[in-house]
This record gives structure tokens, C-alpha cells and sequence, in this order.
């Protein structure tokens, strides 16, 4: 077997199936592999960048390895953002691109980049095969490496003569990362049971566990009151009383409220992003801490634990169970209080859902989550419209909210998609799109329509980057700039030109109708929703200001609103 | 542009042992850059397919913060803060 062969057949024995990528000049031997392969789908993206975002997404929603696969220069190049995108949610990925031959490396060659120099910081780690022999041991290596521990991408830079080599080295037995053991409890759960007002955090990190089902128990079992980062969306359930929504810059009053009160911040799988907490000083401030994530480096990070666990979550997440089944925490007032903030302070639609009112985002998301079945995916572009699904829609698992989290990628959502309905055909996946975020991937239709993928896409159309114009209107003494898209095209003609068929609504009482025919229709099918350029999204804490600081919508009077309609 | 001197910057001194892998070092000072830390002086020796860094680093940040993120790096098979050397220069 030659090198390209070899890589062939470390997908074969590790069972991926499916690998997006876009062929070019230096990765040409890996393509002529794989017109004699059975067994792996090449699925072909119309973008490098998309491939890497559609690797993402299959990860995400299935909790496999994501691996995408592009040429030298240009190719590799577009790949950076995806790749990045990857390394900021932890997403397990395998990057393969074909590098310029040995010999032409450092020479200035056509579609040469030292590819390796510049993606180094988003990466878990990163390899230039400059040795045949080495390369099953690396490819063994590279896919242990992103799927263990916290996961993140790893890419491996192939010149096109390695690719061509005979291979006489055989493939190594799987190898494996040691996971963390359980440390021991015993002190954060006297800390634990010492509070009289814990708050349990959770985050990304859950899921990347694939410990939902012990979170859940734990949660069940402490009986806290919980709040969530917008990775951790949909770690308690759709039905969890105890579950307070979302925390940050666009979290509920209700979260936020309990964040500032609580006496014991219980973590799990999250990292105090700066879109959560706001400004540092200002948060949790009358908190002891516990922090629990498999990542040393992300504990103490950014404040100080009083305890901190690391380790395998399920494990731990299991111990704490045992103890609370056993002695349950009593917290009732506590409780009781959060509970109240949750009825006042949670979530609710701004506009009513008057028959002829216009369409404003959360009115159409809570619809949206009042139609769709609980296993819906969910593929969200990056801007309002996101934080409007955050809010709005009831996840009832964190991998059916697909959204980029840390790096805030728009034209995230239909790539992501693509990966996602390829990871599971049979499920009914949604990208949510702003009309900004869409057209910065919008030709991904083409690889919709070429493997004939049954995504529903949503657009919900402000004319405008909303998020932006939003900032500027509160920040920058709504001083308007570039964020006008009124020359948008017509997203239904573009549609119709990749033959997939779609549907304009505007009004509230065509809500319903509209997302009950898309889902209905066995095929991909594109609504086009017209809203308000001016809807906000609210709350908003002002970046760099602290949660307790967080905005309401004001007061509008009938006038301001017969403008905004 | 001129450099920055921050002469009040707490100093500290790091030993790291890695894999002498390509893009090794680059890997190593990158982290070392954003995470808020201005290399002093370097001391490199290659020895068996390793690596052996002194570093001499300034920086306000937690150095421990530091050592976490370089230990987190696939081809560091340690790193070790001298306390003494660290204590001296930021003392």
C-alpha cells in the first residue's frame, strides 16, 4: 500500500464512513485512492471551508470523528476557519491535506503554505509527515489524539511523494490517551453541602464527555437549580423544572439573577467564557467555586476554584449521584426562590403573536420549538438569529444545538447541517440562518442538492448584520455602519436554482403554515422568513460590563411600534 | 515600532523537555506569546530526539496558567517552574 492507501485504511479500521473534502494538485494521490475504495463516502463540498464546518457538524451531532480533507495553499488555507472553529468548541476533527513534495517544501513551489507554521494555534496538535514509515503510526496517533481527553482537531500535513510511497510498515494496534481517573470527592461535597445556595453550571463539556446521562442523574439527584452556557444548552433536558435557561451577555434575567446570588457555583464542562460571565469581578461574586473538567488547564483559569476536580465527568459526575441519593441537599428556599426568577425572569417572547403582526424572531423560534420533535437538529449561522434559537427553542440534548460557540462563525449553520444530516439521514435537521450569515456559505446548496440532503433552511431576513446594527444602536450612539443588506438577493431564486423549493412568510398567522410545509416536504425545502430590521435581542449585557448590569427591552409606545411593523 | 519595555513585569524561569518534532519550538513560543508571557532568554539543547528549553519569561499572568497550557501540548513531555530562579526575579 502506498501512503494515500495507508490513510484509507486507518478510516477503514477506525469505521469512518464519511470524510468531507475538495480535491486539488498535492492531495491528488489520496482522490486516486479512493476511486478503488469501498467503504468511505467522500462527500464533496463545494468550499474547503464548508468541508471543514461539515466535519464539524457531523461530529457534533453524532459524537464522532469529523475528517475533512483539502489540497496545499488554497485549499488548506480555506480550511483554517472551520479547523478554528473546531478548536475553540473542542470538536473532534481529522485534517488531511496534501502538502507540495519533500523536496519542493521551502522553495516557494506552486500552491506551497507552511501550513504547519500557521495553524499551530488551532489545533490540538499538528503533523509534517516527512517520513513514509511514519505515517500509520501518526494517522494511530492523530485519531486518538482528537477524540480523547477534551477533544479538538488534529491535522496532518502530507507532501504528495509520501503520498505515492510504499508503505512497509504495518498499521499499530489502536492506541489510546489514558483518560483521568475519579479524584476524590469528598471535600467539594462538604463544600457542597455546607452552601444554602448552590447553582450548577454546566457547559460544552457534558457532551464532549458523553456524560449527559450522568449529568442529568446528578442534576436530578442534587435537585439545584441550573443554568448553562450556550454549548450546555439542552444538557438537563427539555423538561428540567430546575433548569434556569441560559447565563451571559444574552442570558436570562432568571439565570443571571441566580449567578449573582448563589453561594457555591457548582461547574461542570465550562470555562468561564467572557460571554458568560461577563465581567469577571462583577461574577458570582458571593461564590465559593467547584470546578470539574477533564482539562487541567482550563481550571483556575480565569478565577480561582476553591475545589477543583479533574477528571473524567462521568465519573465524578457518578460519585457526587451516589452521595446525593443517599443524603439529598436541602435547599428548599433556595429553590423556591430561583423558581420565582424563573417564572418572572425567564425567557419570554418580546412581541404578541397577534394573527397579522409582523414575524419577529422569538415568536417564530418558540413556534419553531413548539412544531419540531425533540430529536430535531438544529444548525444555527451566528448573529441574532442565534441567540434567538438559544433562547427560545427547548433543546432536549446539547448535540441538537449546533451552533459555534467560541469562535461565533457566520455561515456556520449549513455546512454544519450537511455534516449533520449525513451523520444521521433519518433525522429532521434545520439550519437557522440569518440572511448576513447565509450568504457566506450559500454555495452549499450545490452539495444539498448533489446528494439530495432533506435540510430544512430557515432565513430569517432583517435586511441587515442585526447583531451589529443592534451594537451600534446601543453602544455606538446608533451610528449605522456597514450593516445594511437590502440588496440581499432573492433567496428564493437562488433556491429555485439549485432546485430546491421554497416558501415567503411575513405575517405571525403564517408561522405555523410555513415551517409545517417544510418539514412536511420529503425533500430540502427553504422558508424565507421577512422580520423587522429593528428587533433586538434582549437581554443584552454590554460587552465588558458585568451580568447584574444586563439591558431589558424598554418600554415601546404603539407609535414605535407601528414603525417597527 | 519599538519594543515594549516593561521592566516591572514578575520574571520566571521554565524548563521544558519535548519531542524535537517539526514546528516544535515555533509551537512552544506561540503558546508562550498568547498567553502573555515576552521570552527573555533561551537556552535549546537536542539530545535523542529531544528537546531540553530553559526559558527565562515575563509576564503579569499566573505563570501557572502557563505551565498548564505547555504541559496540555502533545509533543511536551514536561515542564518545570524553578522556583527559586523565579522567586529571585520577581522578588
Amino acid at each position: 500500500m502506498n501512503g494515500a492507501q495507508h490513510i484509507l485504511d486507518a478510516f477503514h479500521r477506525h469505521n469512518i464512513g464519511t470524510v468531507f473534502g475538495y480535491p486539488g494538485g498535492c492531495i491528488m494521490p489520496l482522490y486516486d485512492a479512493l476511486v478503488d475504495d469501498v467503504g468511505v463516502d467522500h462527500v464533496l463540498c463545494r468550499h474547503e471551508q464548508a468541508c471543514a464546518l461539515a466535519a464539524d457538524g457531523y461530529a457534533r451531532a453524532s459524537g464522532k470523528l469529523g475528517v475533512c480533507i483539502a489540497t496545499s495553499g488554497p485549499g488548506a488555507t480555506n480550511l483554517i476557519t472551520g479547523v478554528a472553529n473546531a478548536h475553540r468548541d473542542s470538536i473532534p476533527m481529522l485534517v488531511i491535506t496534501g502538502q507540495v513534495a519533500s523536496g519542493m517544501i521551502g522553495t516557494d513551489a506552486f500552491q506551497e503554505t507552511d501550513v504547519l507554521g500557521m495553524t499551530l494555534g488551532i489545533v490540538k496538535h499538528s503533523y509534517l509527515v516527512d517520513d513514509a514509515e511514519a505515517l500509520p503510526q501518526i494517522m494511530e496517533e492523530a485519531m486518538a489524539l482528537a477524540t480523547s481527553g477534551r477533544p479538538g482537531p488534529v491535522w496532518i500535513d502530507i507532501p504528495k511523494d509520501i503520498l505515492l510511497t510504499e508503505v512497509k510498515a504495518l498499521a499499530p494496534s489502536q492506541s489510546s490517551t489514558p483518560e483521568p481517573g475519579t479524584p476524590d470527592i469528598a471535600e467539594a461535597l462538604a463544600m457542597l453541602r455546607e452552601a444554602r445556595r448552590p447553582l450548577l453550571y454546566s457547559g460544552g463539556g457534558v457532551s464532549l464527555a458523553n456524560a449527559e446521562d450522568r449529568f442529568r442523574a446528578f442534576a436530578n439527584a442534587s435537585a439545584m437549580p441550573g443554568v448553562a452556557t450556550l454549548k450546555g444548552i439542552g444538557n438537563a433536558g427539555k423538561h428540567n423544572p430546575n433548569d434556569l435557561g441560559m447565563l451571559g451577555m444574552h442570558g436570562s434575567r432568571a439565570a443571571n439573577r441566580a449567578v449573582e446570588e448563589c453561594d457555591l457555583l457548582f461547574i461542570v464542562g465550562a470555562r468561564l467564557d467572557d460571554r458568560a460571565t461577563g465581567k469577571l469581578d462583577g461574577f458570582a461574586p458571593n461564590a465559593r467555586t467547584i470546578h470539574i473538567d477533564t482539562d487541567a488547564a482550563e481550571i483556575s483559569k480565569l478565577r480561582a476554584a476553591d475545589v477543583a476536580l479533574r477528571g473524567n465527568l462521568n465519573g465524578i459526575l457518578a460519585a457526587f449521584t451516589r452521595e446525593l441519593e443517599r443524603q439529598p441537599l436541602t435547599i428548599d428556599d433556595w429553590w423556591s426562590q430561583c423558581q420565582t426568577w424563573r417564572t418572572t425572569g425567564g425567557f419570554q417572547a418580546a412581541d404578541n403573536e397577534e394573527p397579522l403582526a409582523p414575524i419577529t424572531g422569538p415568536v417564530f423560534i418558540r413556534q419553531l420549538s413548539r412544531i419540531t420533535a425533540d430529536n430535531t437538529v438544529i444548525a444555527c449561522d451566528v448573529g441574532q438569529h442565534q441567540m434567538w434559537v438559544a433562547q427560545h427553542y427547548h433543546f432536549d440534548h446539547p448535540r441538537h444545538h449546533l451552533t459555534s460557540g467560541g469562535l461565533g462563525t457566520m455561515g456556520y449553520g449549513l455546512p454544519a447541517a450537511i455534516g449533520a444530516q449525513f451523520s444521521d439521514p433519518g433525522t429532521t435537521v434545520i439550519n437557522v440562518a440569518g440572511d448576513g450569515s447565509f450568504m457566506m456559505n450559500a454555495q452549499e446548496l450545490a452539495t444539498i442538492r448533489r446528494y439530495r440532503l432533506p435540510v430544512k433552511i430557515i432565513i430569517l431576513d432583517n435586511q441587515c448584520l442585526g447583531m451589529v446594527r443592534q451594537q451600534q444602536e446601543l453602544f455606538y450612539q446608533n451610528r449605522e455602519s456597514q450593516i445594511d443588506l437590502d440588496d440581499n438577493p432573492d433567496f428564493m431564486a437562488m433556491a429555485r436554482a439549485f432546485d430546491i423549493p421554497s416558501l415567503h412568510i411575513e405575517r405571525t398567522d403564517q408561522i405555523r403554515r410555513g415551517i409545517e410545509t417544510i418539514l412536511a416536504y420529503a425533500g430540502p425545502m427553504l422558508l424565507h422568513v421577512s422580520i423587522s430590521r429593528e428587533e433586538n435581542v434582549w437581554p443584552i449585557v454590554k460587552p465588558g460590563a458585568s451580568n447584574h448590569e444586563m439591558m431589558d427591552e424598554p418600554k415601546r409606545t404603539t407609535a414605535q411600534k407601528e414603525h417597527v411593523a | 515600532m519599538k519594543p515594549k519595555t516593561q521592566t516591572s513585569l514578575p520574571g520566571y524561569t521554565l524548563t521544558c523537555r519535548m519531542a524535537h518534532e517539526a514546528a516544535a519550538l515555533e509551537r512552544l513560543c506561540q503558546v508562550v506569546r498568547i498567553r502573555g508571557f515576552r521570552i527573555t532568554r533561551m537556552n535549546l539543547q537536542s539530545t535523542d530526539g529531544q528537546l531540553d528549553i530553559a526559558l527565562t519569561l515575563e509576564g503579569s499572568r499566573p505563570i501557572g496558567m502557563l505551565q498548564s497550557q505547555l504541559e496540555k501540548l502533545h509533543s511536551v513531555a514536561g515542564v518545570v517552574l524553578d522556583e527559586g530562579a523565579s522567586q529571585t526575579r520577581s522578588a
